[in-house]
């Protein structure tokens, strides 16, 4: 396991710029979810580190070694790709063992049986071991693409949205499992996805990437208690952050333009009168659709709220986010 | 009975188009569409093959309909099965057969993975490989006469420049130990282009991604090859296989205009030496049972190699 150093990483495609000057350190033993939209240039940071493209300017580190020139094999690192990349012609069992039987680890035929049987215990593939790739659903590809890198123990796990096609459960299984493998094992993942519950809930570090560009790097509480901007503050956080025109509660410090405003950071019952637009139960929570000042604002409420449609409710700001025209917070 | 709320939906339901038009099942016009392509078959395949076999069994010859034709049994079979001569004539064929596929699935192959790598004008390139195999066989084997020709023959000069022997002293094509070689070599030349084509599909259908992911599983170049190149490859090379193999039994045009199937009976492949037999000598009855043998070899190897390459396919 090492720590994944990125030094001014620079990608263009032709005339598109995937990655501009990209630098963050992956701490040893981390795990750091990439999070952001489609072309915010994730998979492409992956690849960097992986050795699979080159950059065009910058530096990685990997354990302090420079990485320019290495191929992946040199890097040792294991890849889990977004389209499952499996071996079409090969056996669930087949694909799982191929890392493993590379000539250079000389592995014993025993060890490869004892490790395949476990990491497909753990993804929970363990009957299809037999069957052939081709064979299987979406979801089961899906996981015996991640067993593929877990069977080997690289100097860090690229991941390039590894649950994306599981079912709700099965991705709240191998959520925890994933989690509990990189803490037991003290692993060093990058992890590329747009599902925040995923950053949320695995992430030791969370990097927001922005059209080629880390807007943030810190801990997803960081990031969500302390956002940079409106960009950031709305990667994370259910129902999404609410942005509003920052004069509308008044009390707006000078040169903001907007003001965000999480479910947590507003208080029902005091100040601005709203209409309440829509009630959806969750269980859990209760969602409300609010109009103030004819802008839409949702919230959460308490589970067992007697609130209607056509309510009035008063709300006010506690603690909110400011930002300026640029969409940066204010200090 | 009739009022149940499903009775009534089934009598709600439309009935089949073609019933409500003209009062015929769909299985009435499922065999009006069929029928025309059934009596084709029957008319143009299964008959004359059903009529070679009742032939093979006599001594009719086609050049004189009006001579008692009589009933031989198996004895065509047995005078064929027995003659050293057909023997050297399937040998002459088992020759050409096996060396024209090793050679075109190696050299096709090998060019494949060539042009499938990305370079510059490889399109081009496959182009002009291609092009041997669009012209007529007929033309090849006049053409190739040329070359093979020891005084100004271009394929004697690149052999003679190479190693410094002398251009007229040896023939491909009349010499009997060179003249088998002369016809792998030129239908090796015009059809390994082919092979090429369905290798490169076989290759093309190998997505990048799996490389990638094989890199990153630190399998070396060499064990990409062996593992994934050529087992995903595998189906397609045995699909050219057998689409070479089924034309080279039947080999005719080139050979017969190379080498007329000399000298002496070198190159005599069976399909030439049958049809001598069927339409210069005239054995019709003869040919007919010379034709049942060729045909049940042909479909008991075919049959065996399809099998082989579904099981390929099912791994």
């Amino acid at each position: 396991m090492a720590e994944v150093c990125l030094t001014g990483i620079t990608k263009r495609f032709g005339k598109d710029v995937a990655l501009d000057d990209v630098t963050m350190t992956i701490p040893d033993g981390s795990f750091v979810v990439l999070l952001g939209p489609t072309g915010a240039g994730k998979t492409t940071t992956l690849r960097m580190v992986s050795g699979l493209d080159a950059p065009d300017q910058g530096r990685i580190t990997i354990g302090g070694h420079n990485m320019v020139g290495l191929t992946p094999a040199q890097r040792d690192v294991a890849m889990v790709f977004q389209q499952y990349s499996l071996y079409p012609h090969m056996t669930v069992r087949q694909n799982l063992e191929f890392p493993l039987k590379s000539p250079i680890l000389r592995t014993p035929q025993a060890d490869i049986d004892r490790k395949v049987a476990e990491i497909a215990e753990i993804l929970q593939i363990s009957s299809k071991l037999d069957n052939k790739a081709t064979a299987l659903s979406g979801g089961e590809m899906q996981r015996v693409s991640i067993g593929r890198a877990l069977v080997r123990n690289p100097s860090v796990y690229l991941m390039d949205e590894p649950l994306s096609s599981l079912d709700a459960k099965l991705r709240a299984d191998l959520r925890l499992e994933l989690k509990s493998i990189q803490a037991d094992s003290g692993a060093t993942l990058l992890y590329v996805t747009h599902d925040q519950i995923e950053a949320m809930t695995m992430a030791t570090h969370v990097g927001v990437l922005d059209k080629g560009r880390l807007v943030q790097f810190g801990s997803p509480r960081e990031i969500y208690e302390n956002p940079v901007s409106i960009y950031a503050a709305s990667r994370l956080g259910q129902p999404r952050i609410n942005v509003l025109p920052a004069d509308i509660f008044g009390g707006a410090p000078s040169g903001a333009a907007s003001i965000g405003l999480r479910p947590e950071q507003i208080v029902q019952g005091e100040g601005e009168e709203s209409l309440v637009q829509r009630v959806e139960h969750l269980g859990d929570q209760t969602r409300l659709h609010l109009t103030c000042k004819s802008h839409d604002i949702i919230t959460v409420t308490d589970a067992h709220t007697e609130l209607k449609p056509g309510d009035i409710v008063r709300i006010r700001p506690r603690n909110p986010f400011y930002f300026d025209a640029t969409g940066a917070r204010l200090a | 009975m009739t009022d149940t709320p499903i009775d009534k939906a089934a009598q709600a339901t439309p009935e089949p188009l073609a019933r409500r038009i003209r009062g015929l099942s769909d299985r009435s016009i499922a065999w009006i569409f069929v029928a025309p392509t059934i009596f084709l078959l029957l008319a143009v395949n299964i008959f004359p093959l059903i009529w070679t076999i009742r032939l093979s069994f006599t001594d009719y010859r086609v050049n004189r309909p009006n001579r008692e034709v009589e009933w031989v049994g198996l004895r065509n079979y047995e005078r064929i099965l027995t003659d050293p001569d057909v023997w050297a004539t399937m040998q002459a064929t088992a020759h050409f057969l096996i060396w024209t596929i090793v050679l075109q699935v190696l050299i096709g192959f090998a060019l494949a993975y060539l042009i499938n790598k990305k370079f510059r004008g490889n399109d081009l390139w496959t182009t002009i490989i291609v092009f041997p195999m669009m012209l007529s066989p007929a033309v090849v084997g006049n053409f190739w006469t040329f070359l093979y020709q020891p005084q100004i023959g271009l394929f004697n000069y690149v052999i003679a420049f190479f190693t410094g022997a002398d251009p007229a002293s040896f023939s491909m094509i009349g010499d009997v130990h060179l003249a088998p070689w002369a016809i792998v070599i030129a239908d090796t030349w015009m059809w390994t282009p082919f092979v090429m084509l369905i290798c490169l599909a076989g290759l093309r259908s190998i997505p990048d991604s799996i490389y990638e992911a094989a890199e990153c599983d630190r399998a070396s170049k060499w064990r990409q090859f062996w593992t994934i190149t050529v087992p995903m490859v595998l189906p397609f090379l045995m699909l050219a296989v057998l689409f070479r193999g089924i034309e080279n039994f039947k080999m005719f045009d080139l050979v017969v205009q190379l080498t007329g199937g000399g000298p002496g009976n070198t190159t005599t492949l069976t399909s030439i030496d049958l049809k001598r037999e069927a339409f210069e000598k005239w054995r019709t009855g003869y040919s007919s049972a010379y034709a049942v043998i060729l045909f049940v070899t042909v479909f008991g190897l075919a049959s065996i190699y399809v099998k082989a390459l579904n099981k390929v396919k099912e791994r």
